[in-house]
């Protein structure tokens, strides 16, 4: 008794760090990260809607994004594309040849790709070629202060430099999905020829023999517009909070392509559920 | 043995604001080629460097360690979520699609593990790791060449793949294995899950093995160790070309996560065609 009342009057430990508490700082500097980028995503896109009506936008930054990001990615969406649809079929192909089932190959392979994996997997290439290069070009920009230099001038960043740039990203996600389409279901039915002997007119007839829909081709369609806005604004954002340096212009790309990578993913499971 | 980081005028997939000088078009398409063909030599000759000194190099255990440590646990949290969503994402899509066809939901367990195994196991979770662990390697190795630290090293007579590339290499071929199967775990689980609530599907059903055989697993562990291999040497041969400042790196980067991307695909077609013939 008389040791308790000692202890309690002597001045409290200086507290010790545990590893508990290095546990808890760890998590709750992660959660607050997180939620520092999202809220920052979330302003972004504010500001940017607010410069939409009416709309304010720099058009030869426009066609320069588009051109750079759209016509410079066909190469690589044509490779993933084609890869993919070949892929599927071969995945597809020891259950077709367990159930004899040749007729369905067309819809069992067109299913997954039209609504899930051509998406998904463009969005990813396409975070990974554009999104990353933007928030590159962007990093570099404000390292080298040309971005406070616009602000000098009275020129919006916003409206001249990031505006467009949204707009490009979305507008190529979404039109690099049409062409991972058809190449994914022209790479399937090639593969399908070639390895299970499947003629691509049967494929076709597959394809189109009322299973699948156009709901399901603009299911995957709607989907790609909403990856390209996540990718544009994780891009954005990462990109315009740069800081320090060459090492910050790589730290603030990897950021971006996590952060695009884990956002797509979430977003697309939200999807799922909410259109099917 | 060509040098790439001396070489950066023939790196591919690089474009800037320059003009384009008007040429025929035999002349890109052959420029185009010669490219390739002298990116296809560097990185083989990245390959073939980096598995001498795996062998033969000096042992560094603190940076196997310290890579490992980057690569592994520190995505474990963004491998598993992303991986979960995917689970769970999959078995919804492949309930709704097999619902039009026969209701019968008895097999979806099986066959979802079995194409979990042999295909989207390695292949996604390596697409989700590229991404990070590919922009890493850039980043950090592109930032080294930038401000000549590896210029550095060249001139106290180390070579830059030893210290560098391999320990990455080896830390890789390790934690993609690891998380691969981790990973994989987890996507099981968020489908079984997702089996139980939206179609009424019991945990007992979904837990079989009844089609998974020696070749399935087979064909995964080929494509971890493939895909653990091919991750690190791409983009540090990407890391190592950088050159010109914080651009440079920011372009690096973004070449290591498309091109590590790019590979795991194309390898996925031949080694998924391969296991395809084989069993």
């Amino acid at each position: 008794m008389a040791a308790a009342t000692a202890s309690a009057r002597e001045p409290p430990p200086p507290p010790r760090q545990t590893r508990l508490d290095a546990l808890a700082e760890h998590v709750g500097e992660s959660f607050l990260f997180i939620a520092a980028t999202a809220g920052g995503m979330g302003v972004l896109l504010g500001r940017l809607v607010k410069r939409l009506f009416p709309p304010r936008v720099d058009k030869t930054e426009l066609w320069r994004n588009l051109y750079k990001m759209s016509v410079k990615s066909l190469p690589i969406v044509v490779v993933t594309a084609l890869f993919t649809g070949a892929i599927m079929v071969i995945q597809a192909a020891p259950i077709v040849k367990r159930y004899g089932a040749e007729g369905y190959l067309g819809w069992g392979a067109g299913f997954g790709t039209l609504r899930e994996i051509a998406p998904l997997l463009t969005a990813l290439m396409i975070s990974g070629r554009v999104g990353a290069n933007n928030t590159a070009e962007l990093g570099t920009m404000v390292v080298t202060e040309q971005v406070d230099a616009l602000r000098a001038l009275a020129i919006d960043p916003l409206s001249f430099l990031i505006l467009p740039r949204l707009i490009s990203i979305t507008v190529t996600l979404f039109m690099m999905t049409l062409y991972a389409d058809i190449l994914a279901l022209i790479g399937a039915a090639l593969t399908g020829q070639g390895l299970l002997t499947v003629s691509p007119r049967s494929f076709y007839n597959g394809l189109v023999s009322g299973l699948l829909g156009f709901g399901d081709v603009a299911n995957g369609l709607f989907k790609s517009f909403v990856f390209g806005l996540v990718i544009a604004l994780s891009s954005c954002h990462f990109g315009l909070a740069t800081t320090g340096g060459a090492p910050g212009v790589g730290r603030s790309v990897t950021a971006t392509v996590v952060a695009s990578a884990a956002g797509v993913f979430i977003i697309d499971y939200l999807l799922s559920f909410i259109l099917g | 043995m060509t040098n790439p980081a001396h070489d950066s005028s023939t790196t591919p997939g690089l474009e800037g604001d320059f003009p384009e000088r008007d040429e025929g078009f035999a002349a890109r398409a052959g420029a185009t080629a010669l490219d390739f063909l002298r990116a296809g030599l560097e990185l083989y000759s990245v390959f073939v460097r980096t598995l001498y000194y795996v062998f033969r190099g000096k042992r560094e255990k603190g940076a196997l360690v310290q890579q490992m440590y980057e690569m592994g646990n520190r995505s474990v949290f963004f491998v598993s979520i992303t991986m979960g969503f995917i689970g769970m994402i999959l078995v919804y899509q492949s309930g709704l699609q097999l619902r039009r066809v026969i209701p019968d939901f008895t097999m979806l367990g099986a066959t979802y593990l079995e194409l979990l195994v042999r295909d989207l196991g390695p292949s996604i979770a390596s697409l989700i790791l590229a991404t990070r662990v590919g922009a890493g390697i850039a980043a950090e190795i592109g930032s080294m060449v930038v401000t000549e630290q590896v210029d550095a090293l060249r001139m106290c007579a180390a070579d830059p793949i030893d210290f560098l590339v391999a320990p990455r290499f080896l830390a890789s071929l390790i934690m993609t294995l690891m998380l691969v199967v981790w990973a994989s775990t987890v996507a099981f689980f968020a489908g079984a899950v997702t089996a139980h609530v939206f179609y009424d599907l019991s945990f007992r059903t979904f837990f079989s093995t009844q089609l998974l055989d020696a070749g399935d697993v087979i064909t995964g562990l080929t494509k971890c160790v493939a895909y653990g291999a091919a991750i690190p040497i791409v983009s540090g041969y990407c890391g190592l070309s950088t050159f010109g400042g914080s651009e440079g790196v920011g372009w690096a980067t973004t070449r290591a996560v498309v091109n590590s991307s790019l590979a795991i695909i194309i390898l996925n077609f031949f080694i998924s065609g391969a296991a395809f013939l084989i069993f």
